[in-house]
């Protein structure tokens, strides 16, 4: 999937990984895509959480390795 | 009844709600970091259930006789208001640097996860310190200077029933149903809230491991009076008084027990045995559920945070007389002022470190 900006947010726990692409999505486009990768086991529970509350779409995401790799597209 | 009825049944309970808090990501932390990022209240509903649970609970067993919350260490006559809220407050600062408060690392550390285990380390140590060591002089000479006498107790019940002429019980019956029904009602308003049983279940849960908490000291420990002493007591506890859940100086005394278990006047306590029961409980969850993973330090600054933040819970925690089970859910079960004064206390100091690392991550991105 294409994105305009990546969000390495591994080896954070939470409240890190979903403060810092909050912040990050702040200074992007309408439209464009965060990719951030997390390793936080709670990660994806968490980005749903805020997709749902902030209107930031979670396109997708995914495991592997232990690592979750989602897709946020900015409102 | 023995000190095992007393240390098993507390191994259980805190084995039941560590698989539960795994299970459905009960996490105070988490509850304020939801709520103050997002505006997502889902946890922070569960976290209010369980301390509905525990109120209506407890004083059920109040007004029923089978326990006194009395002779507990929350609802005390000693009101330490400067320690509620300085402590609490940099409590909160800890939970937050340390990616949860103490329950939650002992949850983490059930699911692999390695910096909640120097979390668990530092915060022991801190607490220790705090409890008999160079903070302790702090804590006891400056912080707990500050103090009124609230005679003839800090609990709701008999601070109204001394002003009003009218019964404790009476107090006790009327705060318990209005704050723990409001606490219901506003936790269920929420549709998502309504929809989702793991909401239920880690509110419920934890609101009945603390009432049953205070079953097992209160209840299976209590020795009314104690042949060698000739005094009431309760048996298998630090304090000497009636404990139920409470996740900080149990982390200090579990390593002095390790350090001093040659020393055979050091038995498994009821504390110890409550944080020991939830790591496995949450590692029992993990294993089944092929969730245990290994986790460890991203960076130093990381590190850093981890190491502040369990220090900081570890004198928070101890100089507040407890966390954000121990105050917030236990505390609160006995309407103490204290408890009520430390769970807001907690929840300003996680909130504005969180509003801090919003603006660190500015920095960073």
């Amino acid at each position: 999937m294409n994105f305009d900006k990546e969000l390495d947010a591994r080896g954070l726990n939470c409240p890190l990984p979903i403060l810092r692409a909050k912040k990050a999505l702040t200074g992007m486009q309408a439209g464009q895509v965060l990719k951030v990768l997390a390793t936080d086991p709670g990660a994806v529970k968490d980005f749903q959480n805020f997709a749902r509350q902030t209107g930031n779409e979670l396109l997708q995401h995914a495991e592997a390795n232990r690592e979750f790799t989602l897709y946020m597209k900015r409102k | 009844m023995s000190a095992a009825y007393v240390t098993w049944g507390a191994f259980a309970l805190a084995f039941i709600f560590g698989a539960v808090g795994n299970k459905t990501d009960f996490c105070t932390m988490g509850a304020v970091s939801d709520w103050v990022n997002m505006g997502h209240t889902g946890r922070m509903r569960m976290w209010l259930l369980a301390i509905a649970v525990a109120l209506l609970g407890s004083s059920a067993l109040q007004l029923a006789g089978v326990v006194d919350l009395s002779k507990s260490i929350y609802p005390g006559p000693n009101f330490t208001w400067l320690s509620y809220l300085v402590g609490g407050f940099l409590f909160g600062v800890g939970m937050t640097l340390g990616s949860g408060c103490g329950s939650k690392t002992l949850i983490r550390i059930g699911t692999g996860n390695l910096k909640s285990l120097i979390v668990y380390m530092f915060l022991g140590i801190a607490a220790y310190m705090t409890l008999r060591g160079l903070f302790g002089a702090f804590r006891v000479g400056v912080l707990e200077k500050a103090s009124l006498t609230l005679a003839p107790g800090q609990d709701l019940p008999s601070l109204l029933a001394g002003a009003s002429g009218m019964a404790k019980a009476t107090w006790t019956a009327l705060l318990a149903a209005a704050i723990g029904g409001a606490l219901v009602a506003f936790a269920y308003a929420s549709k998502e809230f309504r929809s989702s049983f793991d909401y239920t279940l880690g509110g419920v849960v934890t609101g009945l491991v603390v009432v049953g908490g205070w079953v097992v000291s209160g209840v299976l420990g209590h020795v009314a009076e104690d042949p060698n002493t000739l005094q009431e007591a309760f048996v298998a506890t630090n304090s000497g008084r009636m404990e139920s859940f409470s996740f900080v100086s149990p982390l200090a005394y579990t390593l002095e027990y390790l350090m001093l278990w040659t020393d055979k006047s050091k038995i498994v306590t009821y504390g110890i045995a409550s944080a020991l029961g939830v790591i496995a409980g949450s590692a029992a969850y993990a294993l089944a559920t092929r969730t245990f993973r290994w986790e460890g330090f991203r960076d130093a600054e990381d590190t850093a945070n981890h190491v502040v933040g369990g220090i900081l819970m570890g004198f928070g925690g101890i100089t507040a007389l407890g966390c954000t089970i121990g105050q917030a859910i236990t505390g609160i079960s006995t309407l103490a002022l204290g408890s009520i004064m430390t769970f807001g206390a907690i929840v300003a100091g996680a909130a504005l470190t969180m509003k801090y690392q919003y603006w660190r991550a500015e920095r960073l991105t």
